[in-house]
């Protein structure tokens, strides 16, 4: 870097703390809102995903070929000690649950209601849909114990079925016998979406694969990834390692595309808004540069009656405002990571009528922001782009004053 | 191949495959409107009252033998009740159906419990056939809840080549609850008796299709003794149901249609 016209560059900017202070004021406060609207939206994002792919089938999904467009039970997966204990042994699983899903009447007296039967590891589906935090009332399934039922509060409810009821499950086994079994129900549970309460009920893995004739089998086997970020190259290495012909994983943007989407649209929406504000940003740094610029036409005049060359001019003013940039983004970091990261920690519950209605996506929601690297290396680049931008036009300008006009004109 | 391409093609089999079906195809002469000819061939297979034991064959590639289902079920058709009761495989023994417009219920002797079963159970299978719950209650009636059109003549009929069959076009009313877009029968012209039913969804694809086979004569009616169902979209699955028994204008006891019979588990 040219000393003299940093020199120049640095001392300009002293000399006028009001009006440096005034931009540089512009320029944070730009930079915070960047780097907040981006973490509030990885944040809103990674929580749609957490809580959709909980409940559904995982950030992966292990299936048999076909599983993902048949759904029935004629696409068995076979559910091994070595497919557990390889899962075990893969970093950044943060938990996974082999589940074996199938459709049966539920009934109590007078009542009936087709529900979609879930088997599940007792000890297992806890890590991947934090089911015990959904419990208003008894407990999940318990290891060891059999013919025992979870129902949401919703299901309970159309059966007339309270904690300790028997009611009668009446389905059809894989072997085409009727299946009917007598289970005591033994928690209940809530969950965002009113349909999948009423008519999603949890029974052990074993009493699912003894009821549907389906010994050693699921259906598939949810895994949750230790950050939503790692999904794909987990996808990759699971693919690699377990490959074997008979076995498909899946993302969760392939079981749930409907999630997907909602998030597209929604980041989407975000990319214009940030877009806008770009926009908006890089006007606010034009207009402040070439004020300033406009300002000092005597003393740029003065400076080329010396004999400075307009290209130098043109550097200087270049100069002051990166500098003023960069002195901008870095306040803005300064200010607006902690808030990224005092959100992460601590969300905003939504509650009320906003919840109702998003809550049929099947998604909780809160206020809550994400940080992720990616965030202010981003936005800086932004920034720095706008002010790249923003500060030609100016520095033009001053580096095309005539000295003559200007000190005659002062 | 181009997407365009399929679509021609897609086309051209669809549009041609009515055509094909009914080739032989020829107008029918006036006389017999279609509902009347779909009267009677309800008439043929169902009297007031009618008795049926029969046995189930279910086939599938779940399965490496045919599933066995012995059954005797009674129909008061004008008190639109129906009862069945499973004879066979011991498992099902003493399960009972009881029909009474417009509740379902099944009895599990095995747990003693009755349960209702709810409308939207009806496209469900019934004892893992391919048959349908709505099958088993006849919920829905090919005489009342449709309308029926005929739409011709056929010389032979492709499982009775031998029979001359009117074609008729059953069409759903609109504000029943049927389950099917339409259904085509072939009906004997001669004896009335249904020889070949497929039945549609609501995009005209073919679902499935029953051949009504073993055309026997019974108490002055041709009653068929084995219908053979096959479901288009479900390879290698097959149910048949042979008629072992048939007695129609049965006086059954009113009792037959209650729940303390259901109850009863096997008599």
């Amino acid at each position: 870097m040219n000393s003299l016209e940093f020199r120049l560059a640095w001392r300009s900017l002293g000399r006028n703390p009001r009006r440096t202070g005034l931009t540089l004021a512009a320029t944070s406060f730009a930079m915070m809102l960047v780097v907040n609207m981006t973490g509030l939206s990885n944040g809103s994002h990674e929580e749609m995903v957490e809580n959709g792919v909980r409940m559904a089938s995982g950030h992966l999904s292990l299936m048999a070929p076909d599983h993902l467009e048949e759904r029935t039970l004629e696409q068995p997966l076979a559910w091994t000690q070595s497919l557990r204990t390889h899962l075990e042994s893969v970093p950044d699983i943060k938990g996974f649950a082999p589940r074996m899903d199938a459709f049966a009447l539920v009934s109590h007296e007078e009542s009936a209601q087709g529900m979609l039967i879930r088997g599940s590891d007792p000890t297992r589906e806890n890590t991947v849909s934090e089911i015990e935090d959904r419990l208003t009332t008894g407990r999940f399934l318990r290891q060891g114990e059999s013919r025992e039922i979870v129902l949401g509060q919703k299901g309970a409810q159309t059966l007339g079925v309270e904690l300790g009821d028997q009611v009668l499950l009446y389905g059809m086994a894989y072997s085409l016998e009727s299946a009917y079994e007598l289970f005591t129900v033994v928690g209940l549970v809530r969950f965002p979406d009113a349909e999948l309460e009423r008519t999603l009920a949890f029974i052990s893995l074993e009493d699912a694969q003894a009821f549907f004739v389906y010994a050693d089998r699921v259906t598939e086997v949810a895994i949750l990834a230790e950050d939503s970020y790692q999904v794909e190259d987990l996808q990759n290495r699971l693919t690699q390692t377990l490959s074997n012909g008979d076995l498909r994983v899946h993302t969760w943007q392939e079981v749930v595309p409907e999630l997907d989407q909602i998030i597209a649209i929604d980041k989407g929406g975000m990319y214009l808004i940030l877009l806008l504000l770009t926009v908006v940003v890089g006007f606010g740094i034009l207009n402040t540069i070439l004020m300033a610029v406009l300002e000092r036409k005597r003393e740029f005049g003065i400076l080329l009656a010396l004999g400075l060359k307009p290209s130098k001019i043109f550097k200087v003013v270049y100069l002051e405002s990166l500098l003023l940039a960069g002195v901008g983004i870095v306040i803005g970091l300064a200010i607006s990571i902690p808030m990224v990261l005092y959100l992460q920690a601590h969300p905003i519950p939504i509650t009320g009528n906003a919840a109702e209605g998003i809550s049929q996506l099947n998604i909780e929601v809160s206020i809550t922001s994400k940080f992720r690297a990616s965030n202010p290396i981003r936005s800086t680049l932004i920034m720095m782009g706008v002010a790249v931008v923003a500060a030609f036009y100016p520095a033009l300008k001053a580096s095309r004053g005539q000295p003559i006009d200007v000190v005659q004109n002062a | 191949m181009s997407n365009y391409l399929k679509v021609v093609i897609i086309l051209l089999l669809g549009s041609a495959q009515p055509s094909l079906a009914l080739a032989s195809l020829r107008p029918a002469s006036p006389g017999m409107s279609a509902t009347q000819i779909a009267n009677r061939a309800e008439e043929s297979l169902r009297g007031d009252q009618t008795v049926i034991q029969a046995q189930m064959t279910v086939r599938s590639p779940r399965l490496t033998q045919p599933r066995m289902i012995e059954f005797t079920s009674w129909d008061d058709r004008l008190g639109k009740r129906s009862f069945t009761r499973m004879e066979a495989p011991a498992k099902d023994k003493g399960t009972g159906f009881l029909k009474v417009h417009p509740n379902l219920w099944m009895y599990i002797p095995r747990v003693e419990r009755t349960v209702r079963i709810p409308p939207s159970m009806m496209l469900q299978s019934w004892m893992g056939s391919d048959l349908t719950n709505d099958d088993l209650v006849r919920e829905s009636s090919q005489t009342d809840d449709y309308d029926h059109r005929l739409l011709g003549i056929e010389d032979t009929v492709k499982n009775h080549p031998d029979r001359e069959a009117y074609v008729v076009e059953y069409i759903p009313h609109e504000d029943t609850p049927v389950v099917w877009g339409k259904i085509i029968a072939w009906i004997d012209t001669e004896r009335d008796v249904t020889l070949r039913q497929e039945f549609y969804d609501e995009d005209d694809v073919l679902i499935r299709t029953m051949q009504y086979q073993e055309i026997q004569p019974v108490e002055k009616r041709w009653v068929s003794h084995l219908w053979i169902l096959t479901p288009e979209q479900k390879e290698g699955h097959e149910t048949q149901v042979r008629i072992k028994r048939i007695e129609f204008d049965a006086e059954i006891d009113d009792t037959v249609f209650t729940k303390r019979n259901l109850k009863k588990g096997l008599r």
